[in-house]
C-alpha cells in the first residue's frame, strides 16, 4: 500500500513537473533544465530510492507556488487602492466593533452568496476613521473584520471561506475630515476572491 | 564606528590642546529662562571647495544651538575680525574685538576639500579667558558636511553644560509620496535637512522603529498585500522578514540589548503583545487578553513595558513588569490614551490622550504618579517619541487633513516644525545617538 501510494504521488508530481517546465518563463528554464533527467525519468524506474527524489520535486514546484517579485509588488500597490465589491460596506460605531442592526441584511446577502457555492470565498477588510493613532487603528480594524467573520459564521458560512485583513485608518472611503466622512470610513469591505 | 565603509568615515582625529577648561559649567541646562550665552559664529575658512560651506557650516551649528534656548547667536554684520588660516596655526584671535560686540564665546572653523572628501577643523573659544574650550578635526565625504557640524554642536553644548547634545540624531517617519495612495518611510536630520526615502514600493509602509545601535529600522509593510514586519539594515539597504506568525503586525520597540523586538501581533482578530527573538525567531506572548493590546514601549532597563489596552472599555496606557503578572494603568486623562514612549532615563512615559475634545501629549511616572499635560497645540498632538537625551519629544500635529512633525522640549515651552514638503506625515521615531 505504502509503495503504491508513493508511486501515485510521484506520478502526480511528475505531471506537475512537466506542467511547470512547460509553463516556466524563459529565465526559469535554466533551473528546470536539470530536473527532467533527475525528476521525470525516475517515476518510470520504480527501483530508484524514493528518498532521493523529494528534494528535486520540491525545488521544481517552488516557482509555481510562489508569486514572482513583480506579482507581489503589484499586490502591494493594489492593497493601497479601493477594491471593487459586490456588496455594500457595513459600518461601525466609533471605537467599536460590534455588528450593528443596519449591517444584518447586508451580511445575510454575503452569507447567502458564500453558502450557495462551497467554492466561493471572500476577503473582509477592516477599516477605521482617522481619529486616534494609526497603530491602535490597525488592531481595531482587525477586530472589526473578525467580528464580521464571526457573524457570517453564525449564519452558517464556513470559516475557511473567509479571510481578513486590517488597513486601520490607511484607506478612507471618504477623504473628508467630518463626522459624516468618519462614519463612512469605519467599515468592513467585502472583496470576492 | 567604521561599519559604514565608503559612505561615511567620520573619524575623530584628534582632540587638540588637551588643556581645555575642564569641568567648569557655564550654563545650567535645567534652569530654563536664565541668561543666554552670546556666541559668535564667523564664516569658516574654505580651501578647495564650494565657498557656500563658509556660511552653511556655522549656520548649521547656529541652528542647533538655537534649539536649546540657551544661546544667542550674534548677527554676522557686527563681527570685527575675519577668520583666516593662520588662526589655526598659532595666531590668537583678537578677543577684545569679540568681547566688544558682546560675544562670550567664538566658534571658528577651517575646511579643506579634496575631491568628494573634506577635512573640517573647529575650535570653540571662551572670549573672556581667551582659551580653547573644545577643538575637533573631522574627515568625511563633503555631502555629509552637516553631520560633522552637528557633531561639533554637540561638543559646544557639552563644553557649556556638561550634557551631550543630540544634534546629529535623526527622525524616521512615514509620509505619502507625490504619487499614489501608499506611504513610504523616510529619515531626516534633526535640523530638517538631509531627507532620505528608505522604502519605494508604493504600498503601505508604517511604524518605523530604531534598533538601539541605530543600524536597523523595524517597520510594517503591506508590500506583498498583507501586513508583515521587516527589518531594514540602514548600512546595506537589505530587508529581512521578522515574523510570520499572526495576521496584522506592528513593531513596538526593540529590547535594550537589541536581541528581540516587542511587537503587536494579531491572531484571530485579537491583538496582543509578543516578544520576538531576532536570533531564533521564537515568539512569546508577554501581554494580552480579550481586548486590544498594542504599542509596546520597553523601559531602558528592559524590565518593563508600557502598552495600550482597551480592556477597561476604552484605550488606556498600562505598565507591566515582565517578570511578574502585575499590570497597572498609568493614564488617567480622558477617554482615549495611546502610543506610549518610555523616556531614555526611564523616569517618565509620554503618551497621547484625548481630553476636552483634543489630543495632547501627557507624561507620567511609570508608577502612575505625577501625571500631567506636557504638549498641546492648535490641533491633535499624537505619537510622541523621546530624544535620546530625554529633553525633547517629536510628535505629529494633525488638524483637518493637514499634518506635520514637530519637535518640542518636554516641558512644552519650545516647539518647532521639523520640515516642510511632504504630505500625510506621521509615526515619527527618534534615532538613538549616532
Amino acid at each position: 500500500m505504502k509503495v503504491s501510494g508513493g508511486k501515485w504521488v510521484h506520478g502526480v508530481l511528475s505531471v506537475v513537473l512537466v506542467f511547470a517546465v512547460g509553463c516556466a518563463k524563459k529565465e526559469l528554464v535554466k533551473s528546470t533544465d536539470t530536473a527532467p533527467e533527475a525528476g521525470i525519468s525516475t517515476p518510470t524506474t520504480p527501483e530508484t530510492q524514493p528518498g532521493m527524489q523529494e528534494p528535486i520535486v520540491s525545488e521544481t514546484l517552488k516557482p509555481e507556488s510562489q508569486p514572482s517579485e513583480t506579482q507581489t509588488a503589484m499586490a502591494g500597490i493594489a492593497a493601497t487602492q479601493e477594491r471593487p465589491s459586490d456588496f455594500p460596506d457595513i459600518h461601525f460605531d466609533y471605537d467599536k466593533s460590534f455588528i450593528r442592526e443596519d449591517a444584518r441584511p447586508i451580511l445575510q446577502d454575503v452569507a447567502d452568496y458564500l453558502k450557495s457555492d462551497p467554492s466561493r470565498s471572500i476577503l473582509i477588510e477592516g477599516h477605521c476613521d482617522e481619529r486616534g493613532t494609526a497603530e491602535y487603528n490597525i488592531a481595531l480594524g482587525e477586530r472589526r473584520a473578525e467580528s464580521t467573520r464571526n457573524y457570517l459564521v453564525s449564519l452558517g458560512v464556513r470559516s475557511g471561506a473567509i479571510s481578513t485583513v486590517s488597513f486601520g485608518e490607511e484607506k478612507p472611503m471618504d477623504p473628508g475630515h467630518t463626522e459624516g466622512a468618519w462614519a463612512k470610513n469605519r467599515r468592513a469591505h467585502f472583496v470576492r476572491k | 564606528m567604521i561599519r559604514f565603509p565608503g559612505v561615511l568615515l567620520l573619524s575623530l582625529l584628534l582632540l587638540l590642546f588637551p588643556s581645555v577648561t575642564g569641568a567648569v559649567l557655564y550654563i545650567d541646562i535645567n534652569a530654563p529662562g536664565g541668561k543666554r550665552m552670546p556666541v559668535a559664529l564667523p564664516d569658516f575658512v574654505v580651501t578647495g571647495g564650494d565657498a557656500s560651506l563658509a556660511r552653511d557650516l556655522p549656520g548649521t551649528i547656529a541652528g542647533d544651538l538655537a534649539m536649546t534656548s540657551l544661546f544667542d547667536v550674534i548677527p554676522r554684520p557686527a563681527y570685527l575680525e575675519r577668520i583666516v588660516t593662520e588662526h589655526f596655526s598659532g595666531r590668537r584671535l583678537s578677543f577684545p574685538d569679540w568681547k566688544m560686540i558682546g560675544a562670550e564665546a567664538v566658534v571658528i572653523g577651517k575646511v579643506e576639500v579634496q575631491g568628494d572628501q573634506m577635512k573640517l577643523e573647529m575650535h570653540l573659544y571662551d572670549a573672556t579667558l581667551g582659551n580653547m574650550m573644545a577643538g575637533r578635526k573631522y574627515t568625511g565625504p563633503v555631502r555629509r558636511f552637516r553631520k560633522m557640524a552637528h557633531k561639533f554642536a554637540n561638543e559646544v553644548l557639552y563644553a557649556f553644560t556638561g550634557v551631550r547634545g543630540v544634534f546629529d540624531t535623526e527622525i524616521a517617519f512615514t509620509a505619502r509620496p507625490g504619487k499614489g495612495k501608499g506611504k513610504e518611510i523616510y529619515v531626516i536630520g534633526l535640523d530638517g535637512k538631509d531627507l532620505r526615502q528608505l522604502t519605494d514600493n508604493r504600498s503601505f509602509n508604517l511604524f518605523p522603529r530604531w534598533s538601539p545601535d541605530g543600524e536597523w529600522l523595524a517597520y510594517t509593510s503591506y508590500r506583498t498585500g498583507t501586513p508583515q514586519i521587516y527589518m531594514r539594515n540602514l548600512f546595506s539597504g537589505t530587508d529581512r522578514l521578522v515574523v510570520r506568525y499572526g495576521n496584522s503586525k506592528s513593531p513596538g520597540s526593540f529590547s535594550p540589548s537589541g536581541d528581540s523586538l516587542y511587537a503587536t501581533l494579531s491572531v484571530g482578530g485579537n491583538s496582543d503583545i509578543y516578544r520576538v527573538s531576532l536570533s531564533g525567531s521564537s515568539v512569546r506572548k508577554v501581554a494580552g487578553g480579550w481586548g486590544i493590546e498594542v504599542s509596546p514601549s520597553v523601559s531602558p532597563d528592559g524590565k518593563s513595558i508600557a502598552f495600550v489596552s482597551d480592556r477597561s472599555g476604552s484605550p488606556q496606557v498600562y505598565v507591566k513588569e515582565l517578570d511578574s503578572s502585575d499590570e497597572r494603568r498609568v493614564s488617567r486623562a480622558g477617554y482615549y490614551s495611546t502610543s506610549p514612549s518610555w523616556s531614555p532615563a526611564g523616569d517618565r512615559i509620554a503618551f497621547t490622550s484625548l481630553s476636552e475634545g483634543r489630543y495632547a501629549i501627557y507624561t507620567v511616572r511609570p508608577d502612575g504618579s505625577d501625571h500631567h499635560l506636557a504638549i498641546s497645540d492648535n490641533g491633535s498632538c499624537i505619537d510622541p517619541s523621546f530624544s535620546p537625551d530625554g529633553r525633547y519629544l517629536v510628535y505629529t500635529l494633525r488638524k483637518s487633513g493637514y499634518s506635520e512633525l514637530k519637535i518640542a522640549s518636554v516641558d512644552g515651552r519650545w516647539k518647532r516644525r521639523l520640515f516642510k514638503g511632504l504630505r500625510v506625515v506621521g509615526s515619527p521615531s527618534w534615532s538613538p545617538r549616532q
